[in-house]
């Protein structure tokens, strides 16, 4: 069993927002199929966790629960992390570049008019800077998955911002099974945050817990886009079993290791007169 | 000298899992034994122990979400053939039987070459092993008894890997 799990919370977000639940728009996957967890790839997934105990009872084996939150319908988190901003700042450069053109060229007189709306369209839809937006999803346009700007709100398709855990609690947590938090990281796939748990498997039984997820919904406020900020909820939940560690050479107590009787010959080990000297004499 | 020497398998999963081999760096042994054990960092680690001492293996993988067990340890047969099978009366609780394990004399099993070293169970719970045993006072000093380690990493055809390349060896 690898020491840290991943438990994987993939939103489609789109319908989420519309439906304003995330049951159905929801799904979960860890690394633990192989240990027994059920409902991967679903929104009802239990995850597995296995522990392991020592002869005088205590615990043997730390588990590590990781979350990790993508967007099903978004730019992938894996771009460079200052893409949103990048193509911000791209558009309005080839805009000008094309209003340059334009005014250098008013002759052109009957299109005029058209030109203008579809430089207007490729400049596209500047998010309005609040308080609250005023970090990550400051400075942005609205980008569809493929990474252009959408000029038009009312029929263009948009990638959301992706979704974040704002909090982890419930049963698993009140009954003290496991003890999550939210940890800074260099990794800025995960935007530099991300939820982290131990478990406690010295009580085996199943346990809920929920996530609270925001998401972001794109709203047009006195002719200004802005993203609003949707609390949701899902659940899930951990199935702990524990199992003593066994001697894997005797499967009971310590035993001689099952080293050969003859002797290997000597020859074919390069560098061991030498190594049994230098033995010795450390020895 | 130290009751226990720990050997430690550090495993690149991914690289072992992608090149479908342990090799070319991604197996890396050492051990913390009182002698200077040579090959610290490869896959070729001898480690010098006395007899009596405890050695205990345990793999680790580099990446920490990506997992690897030890599947089985066998000391290969000097007289040929693949490995030594284990047998569970070579390995019998020392308290069980005297405080040795070949009390009978016989030895056939240990050049049978067949599996069956390790946990029969199933790899999901090949994380319950501690591969853990005493030197026996019949190693000759100063030959190296090598041995077969053999990886799993998670489950599949192509998750269990082997190498016949470190050892163990009597001062």
């Amino acid at each position: 069993m690898p020491q840290q799990l991943a438990i994987i919370v993939l939103v489609d977000v789109g319908n989420a927002i519309a439906d304003g639940t995330l049951d159905g728009n929801t799904y979960l996957f860890d690394n633990m199929k192989l240990h027994g967890s059920d409902g991967q790839g679903t929104g009802g997934l239990v995850t597995a966790i296995n522990g392991a105990y020592w002869a005088d009872g205590s615990q043997a084996s730390e588990q590590v629960l990781n979350w990790l939150p993508y967007s099903l319908g978004s730019i992938p988190p894996t771009v460079p992390r200052g893409y949103q901003s990048d193509r911000a700042r791209q558009t309005d450069r080839e805009a000008l570049a094309e209003l340059d053109a334009l005014a250098a060229r008013p002759a052109a007189g009957a299109d005029t008019a058209g030109r203008l709306d579809k430089i207007r369209k490729s400049v596209g839809t500047r998010i309005k800077t609040t308080r609250r937006t005023s970090g990550r999803l400051s400075n942005e346009k609205v980008l569809d998955v493929t990474g252009e700007v959408v000029g038009d709100l009312g029929t263009g398709s948009y990638s959301y911002p992706g979704p974040i855990i704002t909090d982890i609690y419930g049963e698993a947590v009140d009954e003290k099974i496991m003890y999550p938090a939210e940890y800074g990281s260099p990794d800025m796939v995960t935007d530099g945050w991300y939820w982290s748990a131990t478990v406690d498997t010295s009580r085996p039984g199943s346990y809920a817990y929920t996530m609270r997820i925001q998401l972001h919904k794109l709203v047009v406020q006195d002719g200004q886009a802005l993203w609003h900020p949707v609390n949701l909820t899902c659940t899930s939940s951990l199935r702990i079993t524990s199992e003593p560690k066994r001697n894997a050479f005797t499967k009971a107590g310590m035993g001689y290791l099952p080293v050969p009787m003859h002797a290997p010959p000597t020859e074919g080990y390069a560098g061991t007169d030498a190594v049994t000297e230098s033995a010795r004499s450390t020895g | 000298m130290k009751p226990q020497v720990n050997i430690m398998a550090v495993v690149d999963v991914i690289g072992a899992l992608s090149a479908r081999t342990l090799l070319d760096g991604n197996l890396c042994m050492v051990d913390n034994g009182d002698y200077r054990s040579t090959g610290q960092g490869t896959p070729a680690l001898c480690t010098l122990v006395c007899p009596g001492q405890a050695v205990q293996w345990t793999a680790l993988a580099v990446d920490l979400q990506t997992p690897v067990d030890i599947k089985s340890i066998r000391f290969l047969d000097p007289l040929g053939g693949e490995g030594v099978a284990w047998q569970p009366q070579h390995a019998a609780p020392i308290a069980a039987n005297g405080g040795f394990p070949h009390a009978n004399g016989s030895d056939a099993s240990l050049s049978n070459g067949e599996a069956g070293a390790g946990s029969a169970g199933d790899s999901d719970t090949l994380d319950l092993d501690v591969w853990i045993g005493l030197v026996p006072p019949w190693m000759t000093p100063g030959v190296p008894y090598k041995y077969r380690l053999e990886l799993q990493m998670y489950e599949g055809d192509n998750s269990i890997m082997h190498v016949d390349l470190p050892a163990l060896m009597s001062v």
